[in-house]
């Protein structure tokens, strides 16, 4: 069998790989002529998983805009970082207008903090669909409730009072330090990991109000809306005053929008064609009725309004986040010095650089079995001291900053590995648990970083296939048949469930890509 | 009484062809969501809310609802066989589940697994039906102070799960906590040791970790080794658990899965906590806890219970109170808005067909998945029969779109091959990387309640509030017990000498 393939399997690997061949000419060879806009599907990219309300939005709006245009719009979750995930994306990709952002206010918090107004400046923001108010909210069962009499326990007790929320740094965050900054009030902020769970402490009487949407107290009547921040009622919450009404004329608007935004640098033509569509869809009936329903207003600011407005946040948010010390300031002292920057990355790779350098001794020692022991331990402790310097770098303006919990951490994790480290040279047996053939190992983590790599470059199906061949054939499986067979079964399981019914956007490499 | 006629209406409603059809779709998509590493139980649910807008409301949630169950029970599948958890909690399951399948006795995992999971989740409805409303005030009474005592008594059974090397155990743990804090603090909003990396700004994604610390190290163990050109198993002869076999684990499944529906409750804590508790509580009022860790059924018996039942749990929050008890349940309240309705206890009031039509199919959906799970079961064994030539590079095509798929993310698929090549080295040197997992759970939980509670009250709070003192006794007593007694031991031996 070693010797000569027999006539079948060459002939199914023959018509194994011209099938590939016929697939990758067919696809090269469609036509790529110059046409108008949109010439291929659209990504709306959203920068939160599915389910929220802003992914809601996207997908309803992919919905309703198929009325108006024959282009499909493709809804792509880029979770992670506030939006900076997605937003990378998006500026990464040509301004071609095929990558539309989705995005909210709570995005512009996040970009002041991490690139100023450079990620502002990035995009062309081309319009503004939804907008809804923020308001106050606080618990019916507990005494306080009413604007006015949270206002004067506030006054009565300085910084004592908890309010609850989402993240820290965030739009509710920052609305509520602009209530506190007009009414000269001080208060805490309590923030949790969603605004549900906040509500839950609200109602477990943990705190006080709350800051967000009026939607949010729908559905439980413990919840009692105090103040909302619009220039009028609401239309589907008639009872609840505004800020106005209720003697402060500085807090009439203040609100969370939705929208949707392009790289900037995208041709103006491509702009126009979405400001038409943007129109038609904000006049769309189904749309508004939908959107009505949760008392979200439907509006719609063109591209130059929206930029000013953005801009205008941009400014308020940076303003109140150096206030509450959430955007870094200067570091001081030696200790932040060495923490920060290239002394920093210079001491990282020395360490790195040991600390390699020792496992290579270790592979070539007769004492393998403990220095790798030892050598383990001195990567925890590597990564404690990295960890520590770092922290040095963060502000600490209360009692139990953002660096006190990692520290606890460290400071049990550096006695532990001693304790360990000295029980390691007192009883000095060989415990590793190691196998004759560490050279498989090492070569599969080798054809594993090189399949990455061309996954970038070829795609995922053309590079998978190519590694699962390879990796059956390393491992020495020889049924030739069987490789091909198994190969081509995964990638065709991995096109129709994850590229075509779950949306999984496995990437088609840089040359398909460019291709058309 | 009118909440048993009620339930009377819905189960009417469930038994006609089309929700029984709905359920049966919904259980069997939730099966393979959970059993693909990098699909979780959120995402799965998270992926079809799309498709059940042209849905009745619901019949929208049965199928929702239907998914989150039964990928709960998926995760165990690969657990068992592979070793790599579909879901966090799953890992629990892998402790004992994928020794038995090295063993030989994948069947005796597949099936215990199965039946604890199906009487977990009966349990777990029947306490939401009928105690939601006593258990839903109890739920909002809970203090940070009380997430923090949760947090820390989840870390204590690291001291019995690494037995021996405790030592080590704690290191891993310790090291799964420091890593937890890598990203944007939640508390503060200050970055953390994200070296200007944008994908590290909201941390390492746990699913990566996940794959990478148990399915990636098993095989770069089993590549080590040299011993890749058999199968895992014999095919042919394949051993199930007799009826007297699950007899016998009545105890701990019943204990697992009242445990794993109170532990559900608390909004965020949730299903990964419930199963590390149960298995060390399992651990240690068990006749036989050696056999933990080595293939004992009690121990997937303990986990899966757990963490099926506290779907359960999860639920009474979102129902009573409309507050999300895990991430699965957050994208069912999206669900529940999209149909236009909003969820809380008026609820109850505005539509009761719905909620007891919801509670009636989750009774239906647990029985679906036992009937669904038992044919299944006799299909995904044969997995382990799979050559390790051909299964190894499977695996990895697995895990990289599993981790792809989380977030869309080419760092996350770099981030579990870093991982897998890590939990390989940490597992040379006799570490567990278990509690790797557990600290990237617990850390979140354990810091911002800890620093919420001290903004709230002051450092005194945690003993001065009966709850969380009562908590804080019993983790201390359960992190001195096993380190007294292994201590002990040890004494004895050398005694011996």
């Amino acid at each position: 069998m070693k010797q000569v393939l027999n006539d079948a399997k060459v002939k199914f690997t023959l018509r194994a790989l011209g099938l590939v061949m016929l697939i990758l000419a067919f696809l090269l060879l469609v036509p790529s002529a110059e046409a108008a806009f949109p010439e291929k599907p659209i990504k709306i990219v959203v920068y939160t998983g599915p389910g929220g309300l802003i992914d809601i939005s996207a997908r309803k709006f992919a919905g309703i805009a198929a009325k108006y245009t024959d282009v499909n719009f493709v809804v792509e979750n880029k979770p992670g970082a506030g939006g900076i995930v997605a937003l990378k994306k998006v500026i990464q990709a040509p301004a071609n207008g095929y990558n539309l952002y989705a995005c909210t206010k709570s995005n512009i918090a996040k970009f002041v903090q991490v690139g100023g107004n450079d990620y502002v400046d990035a995009l062309s923001w081309v319009a503004m669909l939804m907008a809804d108010p923020e308001c106050i909210i606080t618990n019916r069962q507990m005494p306080i409730h009413q604007w006015a009499d949270v206002l004067e326990n506030a006054r009565q007790n300085p910084g004592e009072q908890n309010w609850v929320g989402p993240a820290a740094g965030g739009l509710d965050h920052v609305t509520a330090l602009k209530i506190w900054d007009k009414y000269g009030i001080e208060a805490k902020w309590i923030p949790f990991k969603s605004g549900g769970k906040a509500l839950a402490a609200l109602l477990g009487e943990q705190g006080i109000a709350y800051v967000g949407n009026p939607r949010d107290a729908l559905g439980n009547p413990d919840l009692f809306i105090a103040a909302v921040s619009s220039p009028q009622r609401l239309e589907a919450f008639p009872d609840v005053p505004t800020f106005t009404e209720l003697g402060m004329t500085d807090l009439e608007n203040e609100f969370m929008w939705r929208g949707f935004a392009l790289k900037k640098g995208t041709p103006p033509e491509v702009i126009e064609w979405y400001d038409e569509l943007f129109k038609k869809v904000s006049a769309d009936q189904e749309w508004r009725d939908f959107w009505a329903k949760g008392g979200i207003d439907v509006a719609y600011v063109a591209e130059a309004e929206f930029y000013t407005l953005v801009s205008e946040d941009a400014k308020v948010f940076e303003y109140y986040l150096k206030k509450s010390d959430i955007l870094p300031g200067d570091a001081v002292g030696f200790m932040a010095k060495m923490a920060s920057g290239t002394t920093f990355s210079i001491l990282a790779i020395i360490l790195v650089c040991l600390w390699l350098s020792g496992s290579y001794m270790v592979h070539m020692s007769q004492y393998s079995a403990i220095l790798g022991r030892v050598l383990v331990i001195g990567f925890f402790l590597i990564v404690s001291i990295l960890f520590l310097l770092q922290s040095m770098n963060f502000p600490s303006s209360s009692a139990v900053g953002p660096a006190a919990v990692p520290r606890l951490w460290i400071f049990m994790l550096v006695p532990l590995n001693l304790l360990l480290l000295f029980k390691t040279f007192r009883n000095n047996e060989a415990v590793a648990e190691t196998g004759p053939r560490v050279d498989i190992v090492l070569s599969f983590i080798g054809f594993l970083v090189i399949y990455l790599f061309a996954m970038q470059i070829f795609g995922y199906f053309l590079s998978t296939f190519a590694f699962i061949i390879a990796g059956l054939y390393y491992l020495g499986y020889r049924k030739w048949r069987n490789t091909f067979i198994i190969a081509g079964v995964w990638i065709l399981f991995s096109y129709l469930i994850f590229y075509k019914t779950l949306y999984v956007p496995l990437p088609l490499g840089m040359l398909f890509e460019n291709l058309f | 009484m009118e909440l048993l006629s009620n339930l009377g209406d819905g189960l009417a409603f469930v038994l006609g062809v089309v929700p029984i059809l709905t359920i049966t779709l919904g259980v069997a998509m939730g099966i393979v969501a959970g059993a693909t590493p990098g699909l979780s139980p959120s995402m799965g649910v998270a992926l079809l809310v799309p498709f059940t807008y042209a849905m009745s409301p619901t019949l929208a949630l049965i199928l929702l609802v239907a998914i989150y169950i039964a990928a709960n029970y998926g995760g165990s599948i690969t657990a068992v066989t592979i070793n790599a958890p579909g879901t966090p909690s799953s890992v629990v399951t892998a402790f004992d589940g994928y020794p038995l399948t090295k063993k030989g006795k994948p069947g005796m995992a597949l099936g215990v697994s199965l039946v604890s999971s199906t009487v977990g989740g009966i349990i777990g409805t029947l306490i939401l039906i009928f105690f939601s409303g006593p258990l839903a005030r109890f739920a909002l009474k809970f203090h940070p102070a009380e997430y923090f005592a949760l947090a820390i008594f989840g870390l204590t059974t690291v001291a019995s799960l690494g037995g021996k090397n405790w030592i080590k155990a704690f290191i891993a743990a310790m090291f799964g906590l420091l890593l937890n804090t890598i990203g944007i603090d939640p508390i503060s909003g200050v970055s953390r040791f994200t070296f200007g990396i944008s994908f590290l700004y909201d941390g390492f994604a746990l699913i990566p970790a996940l794959i990478g610390l148990f399915a990636l190290s098993e095989i770069f163990k089993q590549l080590e080794s040299g011993d890749f050109s058999s199968q895992q198993v014999e095919s042919g002869k394949q051993e199930w658990p007799t009826a007297g076999a699950y007899w016998k684990l009545k105890n701990t499944i019943m204990r697992s899965s009242f445990m794993g529906t109170i532990i559900g409750i608390f909004p965020g804590a949730g299903a990964t906590i419930a199963a590390f508790i149960s298995y060390d509580v399992a651990k240690r009022v068990s006749k036989h806890p050696e056999e933990f860790g080595h293939g004992s059924m009690e121990g997937v018996a303990a986990a899966e219970g757990a963490n099926s039942s506290s779907v359960g749990g999860a639920l009474i929050p979102l129902l009573t109170l409309a507050i999300p008890g895990s991430a699965s349940t957050a994208v069912l309240i999206g669900a529940l808005m999209i149909h236009d309705l909003t969820p809380g206890p008026q609820l109850f009031i505005s539509n009761p067909d719905i909620i007891y039509g919801l509670l009636a199919s989750l009774l239906l959906a647990n029985i679906i998945l036992l009937a669904l799970g038992f044919f299944g079961s006799r299909l995904w064994i044969k997995v382990t029969t799979i050559p390790k030539t051909v299964l190894f590079p499977l695996i990895f095509a697995v895990s990289i779109i599993g981790s792809f798929a989380v977030r869309n993310s080419f760092f996350d698929v770099a981030a579990c091959l870093a991982f897998g090549v890590f939990g390989w080295i940490l597992r040379r040197y006799n570490y567990p990387v278990a509690p790797i997992i557990l600290g990237m759970v617990l850390g979140n939980i354990a810091e911002t309640n800890f620093i919420r509670a001290i903004m709230m009250g002051g450092w005194t709070v945690f003993f001065t509030r009966p709850l969380s003192l009562g908590m804080l006794v019993v983790a201390a007593a359960s992190f001195a017990v096993p380190l007294i007694q292994a201590r002990k031991q040890s004494k004895i031996q050398e005694n011996d000498k």
